[in-house]
């Protein structure tokens, strides 16, 4: 005997404007996400005390940032907030003195065109690391991080050192902590979800590792991984006969990282691009596309 | 206390065994469970499964398909969360179980069959992906709750 068989859509994936956030809208149904729009449209201070929520305070304070003033010890200003009014995008920036090349710290999120939000940037670098211009050519032109154009013997000089393509220096170690705290503050604004494009194959395996799934390119993943087994396309492209194809890159999620990065992967006709990933709020998807990997 | 396992794999047809493995794994020896139910549970989600890949990722580069278990002393709640185009129950053809099977139409299925093997089905398209839940009571034969 079938009890039921229950089929429905709800809710409904495009959330009304809910206008300026006020008591009155945060007394109704509190399971509502707000939006970016919204909170960009509160008042200064009040826009402030909200943001403060995206920064793990630890992140801060092994800076000597005060994590409520957001100012070092000498009351200098260290961490940015961009939240326009009427604007769909947030970007915070944190760095560990008045010079703007020791940023250590950028997120920008923003409403995408379902009302869910979008992680457009988030960059943590240990800022005492040294520097690698992979983001400008020689002449000092943008390269969008490599992915426009490219300063190859700055990427090759940032490759020997370790880094992953998109690096200008090595990583903070603190995506963890992060990534914790976006969860809860996108809870509390009642988000489920929130989406990004990996830049890379080593970022697209970070995200894994910190619990996203794939909306789209998890079979492109698992193609690369296997593709880069002995014998597989990509692994036998790896013919040592430049900085960023060699073959002991198969083994290493930085390795193939790179050699994707220098086009590999039109080998066997795909790209890196168009590949999307999901974090559901509070849980882990469990992804694992090259299992038991060195990074 | 029931008992929670999860599995993610891409959304293409290789990936099928991997969930029956799965499921056979976790609820092979489940009270309650014997060869028919666990093969209806297998079915029932190679068959969701297989809409997730031919229809909810159709024209993109195959996402992810969640495949949560929750086992629990008298039934199994199966969660399958992909994020591919939400299923439309109304698009979805009636097949004519009745007609003569030369005068059937191929494919359409699926539903039917997840419908014949589960107990309970719901469905739900939402800001964090769409996701089917699928119960199979184990402790009576007619999967009625005691």
């Amino acid at each position: 005997m079938k009890r039921f068989f229950r089929i429905r859509r709800e809710p409904e994936k495009v959330v009304p404007d809910l206008g300026v956030i006020s008591i009155s809208l945060l007394e109704r149904d509190a399971t509502l996400p707000f939006t970016i729009r919204q909170l960009n449209n509160l008042p200064e201070n009040v826009k402030r005390r909200v943001y403060r929520g995206i920064f793990p305070p630890t992140l801060l304070t092994r800076f000597g940032i005060d994590p409520i003033q957001w100012t070092s010890a000498n009351k200098e200003a260290m961490v940015f907030l961009k939240a326009e009014p009427n604007s769909e995008k947030v970007l915070i920036t944190a760095q560990t003195s008045p010079d703007p090349s020791t940023e250590f710290f950028a997120l920008e999120l923003a409403d995408n065109s379902l009302n869910g939000i979008e992680l457009n940037l988030i960059v943590l670098n240990d800022p005492t690391a040294q520097r690698f211009s992979i983001d400008q050519t020689e002449d000092g032109k943008p390269t969008m991080f490599g992915t426009l154009k490219r300063n190859l013997q700055a990427e090759e000089r940032a490759l020997g050192a370790g880094l992953a393509p998109g690096q200008v220096r090595a990583g903070l170690r603190g995506s963890r902590l992060v990534f914790e705290q976006i969860d809860t503050f996108l809870s509390i604004l009642g988000h489920r979800a929130y989406f990004l494009e990996p830049l890379t194959y080593a970022s697209a395996w970070v995200f894994e590792r910190r619990g996203f799934a794939y909306v789209r390119g998890h079979k492109l993943m698992d193609d690369i991984h296997r593709e880069f087994q002995p014998g597989g396309a990509l692994y036998s492209c790896l013919d040592d006969e430049s900085t960023f194809r060699r073959q002991t890159q198969a083994n290493t999620v930085r390795g193939r990282a790179w050699a994707i990065h220098d086009g590999i992967l039109e080998t066997f006709g795909a790209r890196w691009d168009n590949i999307r990933m999901v974090k559901q709020i509070g849980r882990h998807a469990g992804v694992e596309t090259f299992p038991g990997a060195i990074y | 206390m029931a008992s929670r396992y999860r599995i993610t794999r891409a959304a293409y047809l290789a990936s099928l065994n991997d969930f029956r493995e799965f499921i056979k794994e976790h609820c092979a020896n489940m009270p309650g469970m014997n060869t028919e139910k666990l093969y209806d549970v297998q079915l029932a989600v190679d068959e969701a499964c297989t809409n997730i890949i031919s229809h909810g990722y159709a024209g993109l580069d195959p996402g992810s398909i969640i495949l949560d278990l929750e086992v629990a002393y008298d039934k199994l709640i199966v969660s399958l969360t992909d994020f591919g185009h939400s299923f439309e129950p109304s698009s979805a053809p009636i097949p004519d179980v009745e007609a003569p099977i030369e005068e059937r139409e191929q494919g359409g299925f699926g539903l039917f069959f997840i419908q014949q093997s589960m107990d309970e089905m719901d469905y739900q398209a939402t800001e964090d992906g769409n996701k089917m839940i699928l119960i199979k009571y184990l402790s009576k034969t007619d999967g009625g709750r005691q």
